[in-house]
């Protein structure tokens, strides 16, 4: 009867310790010793969005929709709340996107690029950008379709690209390495898109080039003259190498723009999930071009006022 | 027409034996509910029989009964990562298996377990008891069996279910755990989200909830069977059988209500 | 013999269709009374038990079970339990039936000797037995 007790008495302590442990661990997980944090997420929509969604950070929930309602002004707003320990990944340039895959339920997905940038303080209220990819995928069908004929536009004998790439080459020695890349690009049509967009901003560039070395020559004609007019020379010539400097920066700053726009049409089609990888990819080979191209026009600014180039003319 | 009399008034007979039955059943058991809120219930002699009951329906089968919630639960999840795996879901797999095993399969287990084991025992004791005059001898004198006999049964199957489906929880989410993570605390967090995700204080109440209603049910249907026994010795087996397949239906029924109530 | 069993409930009965509670030892079924009933706590019902077996001169028995005894020694508990529910009556029904292996009327008379019990004895019999119970005409 005494060892019946006690084995009995053995089996219960234990049983209530581990169901106490384990009713604590819920506790726990379930933030009741911690506070919540909330937040509020303005969409043009609710479609999609429930109470209950979850919340993804790098492919771990961090939280979950609480409710959603309208505002005064008939906006959607949809307050989330997260668990104090996982506040920290939200920064004040996180993105919001709610994502609809076709399997699975759908989840707002939050990248924070810069994980060192300032904390996103509570309640505050974030955009939320939508991609459905069910919706999206049309789109980028049409969009690839009208790349594909532009591709084909573009690479027929003596076509534009040809002819650009021969502009490039005779423009400059540096951009010879370009060349090889840009070839090997169009062998694959799903690339053909950031090709098109390189081929633009090249052109661009060119453009801006074209034009500036036209200004040069005129410059040079008139520093020219300027140099066997009776004023000072120095001082016009340097006022005149301010002006190219500006406009170097101008050029610059041009494809600067550019490239922000890349990134908006990259970030627009990287939900994709087959196209991800591909997207991301062309990205960096676009994205090194457009460093090339600044280094380039870098390099011109830096050696311009010492050295004619004679390379940089453009036909 | 005179068949279509008698199979209306079998049919007839049926539905009244049933609604006997639940009678009894329910009967019994707010006497007993009645009883275990009576302070003089709660003396040192009903702890000793509680006590002894819990030894019996629980602790004496501890070390097979966790082992073989441990093969069950391996195989399951071992089952449920390698599918989700080929379907490229692992991401639900955690939550598929805390879903299945910890919330129904378990506790359905733990439930047929004790009934096919204590159950069968106690609806054979008390079907024996009732056809061998202990039952009269006992009313002759005025020792009410409910509070000795019938009660710590009773007290004793509930605490047995729940410590039981417990204890296969924890040890299967364990399991689990180390199934998807191995040896080492690299998921924990990804883990402990899940795990606040599935249990909200609903499923818990309610996964308490049901453990009790399958330790009543696999107690106190085999006692209600086994008191309604004839007096005579060949129909104790009788007596066994439909007292089990009342269990087995009253199981049954708990779990498809209690999967109805989460999920619909 | 009907009349044994509608007799009323202020008797003690001593009867083959009363048996013991199968699992529980003789001492276990004699403490349930004063357990149960009376509401003592288990050590002092059990200490209960045990002099009423003591008084009876079968100490030994305590921690036997139904179908370990002979018919003397369940007899004896049955008894035991009759005698410890305190009533006034106790009807001992048909004897032959359960002590079919010693000279019951004999074993009786000594066991009603040994307690100091206040209350009257009856022991229904059937009318052909009358005769073993001829030295002991004080009893009917």
């Amino acid at each position: 009867m005494k060892t019946l007790h006690f084995k009995v008495g053995l089996f219960a302590a234990t049983t209530l310790l581990f169901g106490a442990i384990f009713v604590l661990y819920i506790l726990y997980a379930r933030g009741f010793f911690e506070d919540t944090y909330r937040l509020q997420l303005a969409a043009s929509t609710a479609d999609g969005v429930a109470p209950g969604v979850p919340l993804v950070f790098s492919g771990i929930e961090i939280g979950r929709v609480s409710t959603l309602g309208l505002n005064d002004n008939g906006g959607i707003v949809i307050h989330a709340e997260l668990l104090a320990r996982n506040a920290k990944w939200l920064k004040e340039n996180s993105t919001f996107t709610l994502d609809k895959p076709i399997v699975g339920g759908a989840k707002i997905r939050i990248d924070s690029p810069d994980l060192k940038a300032p904390a996103l303080p509570e309640n505050s209220t974030m955009l939320l950008l939508t991609s459905d990819v069910t919706k999206e995928i049309p789109i980028l069908v049409e969009r690839v379709k009208a790349i594909l004929a532009n591709v084909e536009h573009l690479t027929r004998k003596d076509g534009e690209v040809n002819g650009t790439l021969a502009n490039l080459e005779t423009m400059t020695g540096r951009m010879t390495g370009e060349y090889g890349m840009l070839e090997g690009i169009l062998g694959s049509p799903e690339k053909a898109r950031g090709v098109t967009d390189s081929l633009d901003k090249t052109r661009a560039l060119i453009t801006k080039l074209d034009s500036l070395a036209l200004k040069m020559d005129g410059m040079a004609a008139k520093a020219d003259t300027w140099l066997f007019a009776p004023d000072g020379v120095a001082l016009q010539t340097r006022d005149a190498l301010a002006q190219v400097k500006l406009m170097l920066a101008d050029a610059q700053s041009s494809l600067k723009k550019a490239d922000a726009l890349m990134t908006n049409a990259v970030a627009i089609s990287a939900d994709v999930k087959e196209g991800t990888q591909d997207f991301a990819a062309l990205r960096t080979e676009i994205d090194d071009a457009v460093r090339k191209a600044n280094a380039l026009v870098n390099e011109i600014n830096k050696k311009w006022p010492f050295a004619r180039d004679p390379e940089v003319k453009l036909p | 027409m005179n068949f279509l009399v008698a199979s209306i008034e079998s049919l007839g007979a049926k539905v009244t034996g049933w609604f006997t039955v639940g009678y009894d059943i329910f009967a019994f058991l707010f006497r007993s509910l009645l009883l275990s809120l009576d302070r003089a219930t709660w003396n040192r002699a009903t702890y000793d029989v509680v006590i002894k009951q819990v030894y019996f329906t629980a602790v004496q089968i501890l070390p097979v009964f966790l082992g073989y919630a441990l093969v069950i639960s391996w195989l399951i999840i071992t089952i449920i990562l390698t599918t989700a795996r080929d379907f490229g879901l692992t991401a639900f797999a955690s939550e598929m298996t805390i879903r299945v095993l910890v919330l129904e399969l378990l506790p359905f287990l733990t439930a047929l377990f004790i009934a096919l084991r204590s159950g069968s025992a106690i609806n054979t004791e008390v079907a024996l008891m009732k056809v061998n005059n202990e039952l009269d001898a006992l009313a002759h004198c005025k020792v009410p069996p409910m509070q000795f006999e019938f009660l710590p049964r009773l007290i004793g199957g509930v605490i047995s279910v729940i410590t039981l489906a417990g204890l296969a929880g924890l040890l299967a989410l364990l399991l689990s755990y180390l199934s998807i993570y191995g040896l080492s605390m690299a998921g924990f967090d990804a883990f402990t989200q899940i795990l606040a995700k599935v249990f909200n204080f609903k499923i818990l109440f309610g996964l308490i909830t049901k453990c009790a209603l399958f330790g009543l049910a696999v107690t106190l249907i085999p006692i209600t069977a086994g008191l309604e026994t004839p007096k005579k010795l060949f129909m104790v087996p009788v007596s066994v059988l439909r007292g089990m397949m009342r269990v087995f239906f009253a199981i049954v029924a708990i779990e498809v209500v209690s999967l109805a109530l989460k999920y619909i | 013999m009907a009349a044994v069993a509608a007799l009323p409930d202020d008797v003690a009965r001593v009867a083959l269709d009363l048996p013991l509670r199968a699992n529980l030892t003789a001492l276990d079924n004699i403490a349930l009374i004063p357990l149960y009933q009376r509401h003592f706590n288990a050590a002092e019902s059990t200490q209960q038990a045990q002099a009423m077996l003591d008084q009876l001169g079968h100490t030994g028995i305590a921690p036997l079970r139904d179908p370990d005894m002979t018919p003397a020694q369940r007899f004896v508990t049955q008894l035991a339990r009759a005698l410890i529910l305190g009533r006034s009556r106790l009807v001992i029904d048909r004897p032959g039936a359960m002590l079919y292996d010693v000279p019951y009327p004999d074993f009786i008379r000594q066991l009603a000797e040994q307690t100091q019990s206040t209350g009257t004895w009856e022991i229904y019999d059937f009318s052909w037995n009358q005769l073993l119970y001829s030295q002991a005409p004080d009893q009917e």
